[in-house]
């Protein structure tokens, strides 16, 4: 367009453009939405690859984040060291995933990462429990809450262990109309 | 078991799903042993892409990258890696993956530029942030409405407006013909002086300076001009401009229902698994602010409490004896006999409505404008009041939840289109004297000319004034039901404004509000065609108005509407009132005179019988081309051709369901095989460990 910004360079935006769903501008203003979470910290100049990550703590306060009963789980599923500090390659690949361009089988990875408490690769009693009280804020008693996980795994699980594999749980995403729009940040 | 129908780019996930151990299916027991990968560091087969990629063809890396589950920092580093393997590929290749690349970043350019013009696209998302999807779908309905209304507004006016302003100005001479003097009267410029405030009372009646204007059909003349250079005809670009009109509602219909039917038909029947999908999809991530989500969670602790109802309400159900059951039905279909008799007498008091109207048409004064008013102010209450008893007939009849809602939305929808489809009929008695067009009245021009000098415009007034008033009891709902009713829960805090609470925003009943507008404006678009556009200024006002009410007033409603599910059936009842609107042009077009005094048809013996009278002056080829295409040797083959496509289709659609099925059979198989060899492991180690044992021990 002509205003030339010397945050990245243009080999930088193309390989951001390729390897997420975001455009230029797009990538533009995650940086500066990165930047405005700890000004000190981020710099300005990504021309040479940075290493620097914000902690969890930062970015869970974010407008489009604060709220979330999963935000903490979300965070960490994309940090690479699992504890929640996001580099911001890992800060775009995020906000990637969770566009609404990214196709359903990649949000189905990431959602049984978010869900999956335990981090063991499967989706048994405890992790539901937590997810449900999470959603509903407690409101349910103990006996129902453990009813509706137990009808849970029992409608989803296909292979009789009684959790849920990723298997089991992308079959019972790819019959939810929902998924798509709900499983959706905007930013 | 290789062979497995998916597309390329999910092979690619498959592949890199595979790797984090979560699938353990033979593939990745042929090649390496499954590493185990920490959660977030994933190993990546450096090998195995290249193999993809030569099947791949000229899709592309940069396609695939963007949807696999890798870490940023991996992701650039295999582009980067693919980017300094081009001597590999042929120039052909790099070619097509480089046009590839600048045609998706040129689509890219393109979808922003448009988004530009996406009306109010962050005041919907705001909407459903705070609200959720099922009123954001209403909204959504509604800005589909107003493009179409525009949209055809610009179809009318470039193909009728324009040249009849064009050659009204220039004077092009009209065609004259000789026919009874009686039918050809028609007068609708007031006599003498005019009081000031009638000038208002005509801009709501359609009457008086209205009347004789483009906004109805009795100002357009039967111009056919027939110059050297142009030569345009326009009662044929009349009648052409309505059934394209009609025409491209129903495509545009179609094809949004298309999209919506697809997410439906590729997630199947959903009610099984009903508490997983809660637990997982339901929460809404871009739910902002803080007062949403605590609704959010409410919203979804109520439909847990209500699944369960739902299901303790079965059981009770399925427990009943013969004779509860017996009483039950006959409960039921008593109910049933009561809400039609309801929707019966409605229809009843707008037909006398209808009737007293037409006699008492001419008066003056406020006193008239209420009995031109009368057939809108009886549909509205019928259409208030019915809906109301039905909800509580319904409550008698205990049906399940969602059958309930189903059940008072279909009764809604009959009632609303067939009460003005009564209206339409009541018309039609007066202005054909029922049916009978060669007795009484009618004999001398077909029509009765003696009540109707101009039928058309009359019929066009009354879809203006239904317009009008529907808009004007929105406005007055708002203003004088809900903000004082929000006024008094606020301030005023006892048990019954407690009980009686906020208002919620009803979406079914909403959306039968604008289905029911959008169908005047079609069964009303022949007689006057500036409707879309005030159909259109009407829907961008209310916009704005019920986006005001649902701030302000609303509170988000507790029970849920599936957004998905819901704008499909949005459709099918806004294809019900399209069928409407074209019964009536149909009708209108081939079976009622048109009026000797004013139109564009006015010598005609019908409406479509300008369509043969032009096509003799078409040139012989022209005609025999036509000729052609209407004949036998023709239509017959075209048939033919469109029966094969359509079976083949069919057998696609089939063959898909059956494979899908087939898949989800064969996911349950394998589960069990799992299962099977799991067991056996644990019972040959065991024998090992026995064995062991026993021969350490006697050893």
């Amino acid at each position: 367009m002509g205003n030339k910004q010397t945050i990245f360079t243009d080999e930088q935006l193309d390989a951001y453009q390729d390897c997420t769903f975001f455009t230029r501008k797009e990538i533009l203003r995650l940086h500066s939405r990165y930047h405005e979470l700890a000004p000190h910290l981020v710099p300005m100049d990504y021309t040479n690859d940075p290493d620097c990550k914000l902690p969890l703590a930062l970015i869970v306060n974010m407008p489009e984040l604060n709220e979330n009963p999963f935000r903490n789980r979300i965070v960490e599923s994309f940090s690479e060291d699992g504890m929640g500090n996001l580099s911001f390659n890992e800060f775009v690949d995020m906000f990637s995933v969770l566009s609404e361009m990214a196709p359903r089988e990649l949000k189905a990875i990431y959602a049984f990462k978010i869900y999956d408490f335990n981090v063991d690769n499967y989706l048994c009693k405890e992790d539901l429990v937590k997810t449900l009280n999470r959603l509903t804020k407690e409101e349910l008693t103990p006996e129902e809450v453990v009813l509706v996980c137990e009808k849970a795994i029992e409608e989803a699980d296909l292979d009789g262990d009684n959790k849920l594999s990723y298997a089991d749980f992308e079959n019972m995403i790819t019959r939810a109309p929902d998924f798509l729009s709900t499983f959706h940040i905007r930013i | 078991m290789s062979s497995e129908p998916q597309r390329p780019g999910s092979r690619e996930v498959h592949d890199y799903t595979e790797e984090y151990g979560y699938h353990s299916d033979q593939r990745s027991l042929r090649r390496d042993p499954p590493r185990v990968s920490n959660q977030n560091q994933p190993q990546f087969d450096w090998i195995s892409p290249h193999e993809e990629e030569d099947e791949e063809g000229s899709s592309g890396p940069p396609r695939d990258l963007r949807a696999t589950p890798l870490p940023m920092a991996l992701k650039r580093a295999i582009r980067q890696v693919q980017q300094m393997q081009v001597p590999v590929v042929s120039s052909r290749d790099s070619w097509k993956r480089k046009n590839a690349k600048s045609l998706r970043k040129l689509k890219d350019c393109g979808m922003g530029f448009l988004s530009f013009f996406s009306l109010w696209s962050k005041t919907l998302q705001k909407i459903g942030g705070n609200f959720g999807g099922g009123v954001q779908s209403y909204f959504l309905f509604l800005r589909f409405l107003v493009v179409l209304n525009f949209v055809s507004f610009l179809l009318i006016a470039g193909f009728v407006l324009v040249p009849s302003i064009v050659f009204r100005s220039v004077g092009a001479a009209l065609v004259n013909s000789t026919g009874q003097e009686a039918c050809m009267v028609y007068d609708p410029n007031p006599e003498g002086l005019v009081v000031f405030y009638n000038y208002f009372l005509d801009l709501l009646s359609g009457t008086g300076f209205m009347e004789y204007s483009y906004l109805f059909y009795g100002y357009y003349n039967n111009t056919m001009v027939e110059d050297k250079n142009i030569s345009y005809n326009i009662p044929l670009a009349y009648l052409f401009t309505a059934v394209f009109y009609f025409v491209f509602c129903l495509i545009c219909i179609i094809a949004r229902m298309g999209t919506a039917a697809r997410v439906v038909v590729a997630t199947g029947s959903s009610t099984v698994g009903d508490y997983s999908m809660i637990v997982f999809t339901s929460w809404d991530y871009g739910c902002l602010g803080d007062r949403a989500t605590k609704l959010k969670q409410k919203n979804i602790h109520y439909q847990l409490q209500v699944d369960l109802e739902e299901e303790s309400i079965k059981k009770r159900a399925a427990a009943l004896t013969l004779s509860q059951k017996i009483v039950l039905y006959s409960l039921r279909v008593s109910m049933c006999f009561v809400s039609y008799g309801l929707i019966i007498a409605a229809f009843y008091g707008i037909f006398a409505a209808t009737e007293f109207s037409q006699v008492k048409s001419g008066q003056g004064g406020i006193l008239g404008l209420f009995f031109e008013y009368l057939p809108s102010i009886v549909i509205t209450a019928g259409n208030f009041v019915v809906p109301l008893l039905c909800d509580q007939i319904a409550l008698i009849e205990r049906y399940s939840p969602s059958t309930t809602v189903i059940v008072a939305l279909l009764r809604a929808v009959f009632l609303r289109l067939v009460s003005l489809g009564v209206l339409l009929f009541t018309l039609w008695r007066q202005i054909t004297c029922e049916g009978a067009e060669n007795t009484g009245e009618c004999k001398l021009c077909q029509y009765n000319h003696l009540l109707y000098p101009c039928w058309e415009t009359r019929v066009g007034q009354e879809m203006y004034k239904l317009t009008l008033f529907d808009f004007l009891i929105n406005i007055a709902v708002l203003v004088l039901v809900e903000f004082p009713r929000r006024m008094v829960v606020d301030n005023w805090s006892n048990k019954l404004s407690q009980w009686v609470g906020r208002q919620e925003f009803e979406v079914p009943a909403n959306v039968l509000g604008l289905v029911y507008g959008q169908t005047v404006v079609w069964t009303g678009a022949l007689f006057c065609p500036l409707l879309p556009l005030i159909n259109t200024l009407k829907f961008i006002l209310l916009f704005y108005f019920k986006k005001i009410t649902l701030f302000h007033n609303c509170r988000p409603a507790l029970k849920t509407f599936r957004s998905t599910t819901s704008t499909f059936f949005f459709l099918v009842v806004l294809l019900f009132g399209l069928g409407l609107g074209t019964v009536v042009m149909i009708y209108s077009l081939s079976e009622i005179r048109p009026s000797m005094g004013c139109g564009p048809f006015r010598f005609f013996p019908s409406m479509w019988s300008i369509v043969p009278t032009s096509f003799n002056n078409l040139s012989i080829i022209t005609q025999d081309f036509l000729f052609f295409i209407g004949s036998q040797s023709f239509s017959i083959p075209l048939f033919a051709l469109s029966c094969v496509v359509m079976c083949y289709v069919v057998a696609l659609a089939s063959v898909y369901g059956k494979s899908v099925a087939l898949l989800r059979a064969q996911i349950k198989l394998e589960g069990r095989d799992k299962q099977f060899l799991v067991k056996q492991i644990e019972m040959l180690s065991r024998r090992q460990q026995i064995l062991k044992q026993t021969a350490g021990a006697s050893s």
